[in-house]
């Protein structure tokens, strides 16, 4: 990949982690309540808005990085978004790894590197 | 069978609107290059018919996915609204032109079994947390 690919890679990474993070910080506050109030809550606080700022950079980045390389590749190596989230996960949300998810996160992890490694 | 026939039209809508997404973003993005930080590459993009497409698509995966959580369990659901990169794969051989490379498939295969895991491991967990609410009906 050029420079310019992996750079689009990673801010593309970075964005997509920090909206889905973003989302379930916003979601899972426990003191939002629910129905009308709990939207007001929700826009009240940075979460919300961080995540959809995140979702509105992203696409743009995302179609950058496509038109740097052959989509089949691009496609596969998006795929590492899933592997980052749910480690973030674990470690913001003490979400649990259990070993199915880690063969699975390690999975995709080598089929990345495979992909990524070919050029 | 009735909800057997819902479920596979429903993720095969789910993996059409994706792959929708995704083969538009890529011709959006051909369209624009060369990729530069500017207003001007923003205006390309954004001034061809295809980002629309990627639009659509998202819209429609959006609701589709909606609707099928409704009944459908977590798991499968997370790895069909993945399994777009078989689709997508096999439509860039035939409209860009793309390589199948050993490489490649073999990175899908890992990517994909990968996927099936991760539904797998999000389905068992929902499980066990119902059998933890059943038996404790008080703590809701």
């Amino acid at each position: 990949m050029t420079p310019l690919a992996t750079a689009l890679w990673l801010l593309n990474l970075v964005l997509d982690t920090g909206g889905q993070l973003a989302f379930k910080a916003a979601a899972s506050d426990p003191h939002a309540g629910d129905g009308l109030a709990r939207w007001r809550h929700m826009l009240a606080r940075p979460w919300l808005i961080i995540g959809v700022a995140c979702y509105v950079l992203e696409f743009p980045v995302w179609i950058a990085f496509l038109s740097q390389g052959p989509l089949t590749r691009g496609v596969l190596l998006g795929s590492i978004d899933m592997v980052v989230i749910m480690l973030a996960g674990r470690w913001l949300f003490k979400e649990k790894l259990t070993r199915l998810r880690v063969i699975g996160i390690l999975l995709v992890t080598v089929g990345v590197a495979v992909v990524g490694a070919a050029g | 069978m009735k909800r057997g026939y819902f479920y596979l039209f429903g993720f095969l809508l789910l993996m059409g609107f994706d792959t929708l997404s995704q083969i538009s973003f890529k011709y959006a993005g051909d369209h624009a290059l060369p990729v530069e930080a500017s207003m001007a590459w923003l205006m390309r993009v954004f001034g061809h018919p295809w980002v629309y497409g990627a639009v659509i698509g998202y819209v429609g995966a959006f609701f589709t996915y909606m609707s099928l959580l409704k009944t459908a369990p977590i798991g499968p659901a997370f790895a069909a609204s993945h399994l777009e990169v078989v689709s997508v794969m096999l439509l860039s051989i035939w409209l860009f032109d793309e390589q199948l490379t050993v490489a490649r498939t073999l990175g899908a295969v890992l990517i994909i079994g990968g996927i099936v895991c991760l539904g797998l491991a999000e389905s068992h967990e929902h499980e066990a947390e119902d059998g933890a609410d059943a038996s404790s009906p008080a703590a809701g």
